[in-house]
């Protein structure tokens, strides 16, 4: 079984209450380790604009890259239901490793706290919460509905497999466990 | 107060549009986590980014925990810590004292920002001081007067707005200097707008940026320089009288005076017909698009025209709101479904907090109460009051000044105005003037600095409360104690009733804080709550309506039963009671009057730039500015256009000054293609810190704004000029 998230970027109003309430679940202090980011993306000129927003969790990838690349086999995924996890002890610290797995990843999930030996930290699809088959904080957090999460099969069938979206690429070598539903540009009307 | 783990359902009680159910984990005392509401859909409500952050904020190493007397120079921060005997002896000695001495009404109370029904400072001391022999306050509301006027002159009740769910029904929504994404407007608002949006409903969005809400739903947006919106109103009803496309049987049935409306807008009163082409020279708006959307509002059946009260907080800004009724009334569109009264308070009546249990006490210094009810002369209210954007300059200027007191102290209660008025330097003289200030506050908020006693209060969930959304409902909310209060912090209507047992009233509010909100207790009808524990356990009582609410319906449906609450019974486009005022500012019919500090004034030449001071997506007003995890979500930062912020050498994230004759502050500069060119933006609500050269560090767009308002009393917070360089001297 695979997990994964849904995103719809048509729905996204970049607010960040997912990224909060991340911290706020896992007790990650304000500063550089962001489980799930926002980013931001503005095109054209005034008048005519685009702008759009893009929340990155770690997508859980069905061939995760990350884990590969770690020199300790610290990272890894769960075969019950494909969470990649770390485990923090095995982890050398970016200092030792110079964050192989960041380096890897092309979504850049894998996260590191201000201290000098920081041991990696990552988006754990909430687990404590998913084996209480609650869905992940974010989902809940979301004022707009713009995000889900679950049995990966079940979001495709619900939303289908499109996996584009402004500013996100899909990488055929890691395969991220999500479904888009993306915004397109649209020609203000004058 | 909950041991062990425990779920605690609460909610915050700040002055925000939203009111969310919150569930706390709490364990052995602590709160560990946040989740938002369970409830089931469609009526979920879901907290936003600010809740989210609840623990960061009521466990901020920074919270005051003693109360404290000043050390140092007043604004200095220095205080030491005393006893809460030694801080109320203190203050009742001097109310005691200006009482005596100089009479009641020098007692100044002010603040608001809490809302809730009984540990609301404000409410609960006024009852105090009303024993007392009374004090003076401030009239008018620093966000929407404008607002508040154009609905009770218009409509003769503030009570305009609709259900959210009857969003979904409009054809059309026009986003009138309203985002919602930010400033939350009812916490259901934003999902019926996608709603309406996913459903096939268009929008546009009329603004100087082209803020989150557009960015989510608009499918045009049309940018226009702040403070000229009624100009491009009254040229849209050109347009839709010169095509005779407003509805002449809904102003006939519904409204009165729209002929001198029409004459204005035709030319007949003044020469000048109020054509497109001569919106275009004043709004930056090409003639073009202003006459398209006026095809688009009179044509679409039903549509929203949701004016919010961004553009009303300028100068002439109760113009504004008016003249969006107007509108509304000329397409038909009040008291239907899918439609919008205007008049950008968007209240219903379905979520207001009540005090119904609460004894009332009449403020004695407040002698022309019976002459102001219902009364739309500004002028009449502010005989025994003073307005709010002007308490500082009452507090320098006094009687001589042509304010009603010299006040001699003043008390703030859930507020920060020293910041969140207009002219914050004028408000930081006033306060080092003042003989004795009282502050009631969780943090050391640029208006505590100034305190001569400071008192530490509790937070929303550090006692019992009944609360609600500002007015969008249809639900009323119950905040939980959650935790216990840190340090000696009390309720401010704790310390209300240790003032009243200083000052012999022993019997004030002798019942305990269960009796009293149970005695208050009702529901979004207005209904006392049969189920009482349930309320508690559950913090929160949801209405299902029938169907949407919509303003005014009844008086649309059968108007012969239900008259407008007008002196004419009608929605008063021309106001009999405006015109009797007689003053050339105030005109009986909506009008565009310039804004006075705008492109057409000569300050122009030295400052160029208009400057607008939006609700912060990441705080509310100046409340949570201080918490970590906000702030990473989004600096403090000044939009600019590209081609401004070219033109003076400044690239994004360069430190800029923006200046005027008032003040000058340094922000970081956020370069961005959505802000009009001529236009910048510093969302208000970042702490004022003066360096010792007198510049805002802290980036309080405040320093640069004016305390004035015009006849209305709308604030003219959005009514700026200023420059910007990347130098700090210029």
């Amino acid at each position: 079984m695979q997990i994964g998230f849904y995103f719809d970027q048509t729905r996204c109003t970049g607010c960040g209450a997912c990224a909060v309430a991340c911290k706020d679940w896992h007790d990650i202090p304000a500063g550089p380790e962001n489980w799930i980011r926002v980013l931001y993306s503005e095109k054209g000129k005034y008048p005519d604009l685009f702008v759009s927003y893009l929340v990155v969790p770690c997508y859980h990838c069905l061939d995760p890259i990350c884990a590969r690349a770690c020199p300790t086999g610290a990272i890894f995924k769960r075969t019950e239901d494909g969470i990649v996890l770390v485990d923090k002890q095995a982890c050398l610290s970016i200092e030792e490793c110079k964050a192989a797995c960041l380096t890897a990843c092309p979504y850049k999930a894998p996260q590191f706290g201000p201290e000098p030996a920081a041991r990696m930290h990552k988006c754990d699809f909430c687990l404590d919460r998913w084996l209480k088959k609650k869905l992940p904080i974010c989902v809940e957090a979301c004022p707009t509905h713009a995000l889900d999460a679950g049995i990966l099969s079940e979001l495709e069938a619900k939303y289908g497999q499109i996996v584009a979206a402004e500013g996100f690429v899909y990488s055929k070598r890691t395969r991220p466990a999500v479904v888009l539903k993306p915004k397109t540009r649209k020609i203000l009307e004058k | 107060m909950p041991t062990g783990q425990d779920i605690v359902r609460t909610t915050s009680t700040f002055n925000c549009g939203g009111r969310c159910p919150l569930r706390l984990h709490v364990n052995n005392g602590t709160i560990v986590r946040v989740e938002g509401d369970d409830g089931a859909e469609p009526e979920q409500l879901r907290a936003c980014l600010r809740c989210r952050a609840y623990r960061h904020w009521v466990y901020h190493p920074d919270r005051l925990k003693y109360p404290a007397r000043r050390m140092g120079r007043k604004g200095e921060g220095k205080f030491e810590r005393i006893t809460w005997d030694e801080a109320l002896d203190t203050i009742v000695a001097h109310l005691k004292q200006v009482k005596q001495t100089y009479d009641n009404p020098s007692i100044f109370l002010g603040g608001g920002a809490y809302i809730g029904a009984l540990h609301n400072g404000r409410a609960a001391l006024g009852r105090v001081l009303a024993r007392f022999g009374g004090y003076t306050t401030s009239y008018g509301n620093i966000s929407a007067e404008g607002s508040v006027w154009a609905c009770q002159v218009t409509y003769g009740t503030t009570l305009v707005g609709n259900s959210r769910d009857d969003l979904p029904n409009s054809r059309l929504i026009i986003l009138w200097g309203w985002d919602p994404v930010r400033m939350i407007q009812g916490t259901d608002t934003i999902i019926n707008l996608i709603e309406a949006k996913e459903g096939g409903t268009r929008f546009v969005a009329v603004d100087p940026r082209y803020h989150d809400s557009a960015a989510l739903l608009a499918d045009k947006w049309i940018p226009i320089r702040p403070g000229t919106d009624t100009a491009m109103m009254v040229a849209m009803a050109h347009t839709m009288i010169q095509e005779n496309l407003y509805d002449k049987t809904f102003l006939e049935k519904h409204t009165v005076g729209f002929e001198k409306f029409r004459d204005y807008i035709m030319g007949q009163e003044d020469g000048i017909t109020k054509t497109p082409a001569w919106a275009e020279k004043i709004t930056g708006v090409a003639a073009g698009p202003i006459g398209q959307l006026a095809r688009e509002y009179a044509i679409t059946k039903p549509a929203a025209l949701m004016d919010c009260y961004g553009p009303a907080r300028s100068a002439q800004g109760e113009q504004f709101n008016r003249c969006a009724i107007a509108l509304a009334a000329m397409t038909g569109n009040i008291g239907r479904h899918g439609g919008n009264a205007a008049g950008g308070l968007m209240h219903t009546p379905l979520g207001s907090v009540r005090i119904s249990g609460l004894p009332v006490t009449r403020n004695p210094v407040e002698t022309n109460a019976a002459l102001i009810q219902g009364s739309v002369d500004l002028k009449a209210r502010l005989v025994c009051s003073i307005h709010t954007n002007k308490i500082f300059d009452a507090f320098l200027r006094g009687k001589a000044g042509g304010y009603p007191a010299d006040i001699k102290m003043a008390w703030f209660v859930g507020g920060n105005p020293l910041n969140q008025h207009g002219n914050s330097n004028k408000a930081a003289k006033a306060l080092t003037n003042l003989d004795f200030l009282v502050v009631s506050e969780l943090f050391m908020t640029p208006t505590a600095r100034f305190a001569d006693i400071l008192l530490p209060v509790t937070a929303s969930i550090e006692h019992n409360e009944l609360t609600g959304p500002w007015t969008s409902g249809p639900y009323v909310t119950f905040a939980n104690e959650a935790i216990e209060p840190p340090g000696e912090c009390k309720s401010d209507w704790q310390i209300a009733r240790e003032i009243a047992v200083r000052l012999g009233f022993d019997d004030f509010d002798l019942l305990p804080e269960e009796e009293w909100l149970k005695k208050s207790a009702v529901d979004s009808q207005g209904d006392p709550i049969q189920d009482y524990p349930k309320f508690k356990r559950e913090g929160i009582v949801r209405t299902r309506l029938a169907e949407p609410h919509v303003a005014f319906k009844k008086q649309i449906d059968d108007p012969e039963h239900n008259p407008f609450p007008t002196p004419s019974g009608k929605v008063e486009i021309y106001s009999q009671r405006v015109a009797d005022l007689n003053r050339p500012l105030c005109p009986p019919i909506p009008k565009y009057i310039s804004s006075g500090e705008d492109l057409n004034n000569p300050l122009r030449q030295k400052y160029p730039l208009q400057l607008i001071s939006p609700h912060p997506r990441n705080r509310v007003h100046s409340t949570l500015y201080n918490v970590d995890w906000l702030r990473e979500i989004e600096p403090h930062q000044m939009w600019i256009n590209a081609t401004d912020a070219e033109a003076r050498g400044i690239s994004n994230g360069d430190l800029a000054y923006v200046f005027n004759n008032r003040g000058k502050l340094a922000i970081t500069a956020w370069v961005t293609e959505r802000i009009m060119p001529g236009v910048v933006c510093i969302f208000e609500g970042a702490w004022y810190d003066p360096d010792e050269e007198g510049i805002d560090r802290g980036g309080c767009v405040n320093v640069l704004t004016d305390d004035t308002y015009t006849e209305g009393g709308a604030c003219a917070l959005n009514t700026v000029l200023v420059q910007v360089s990347k130098k700090k001297d210029n």
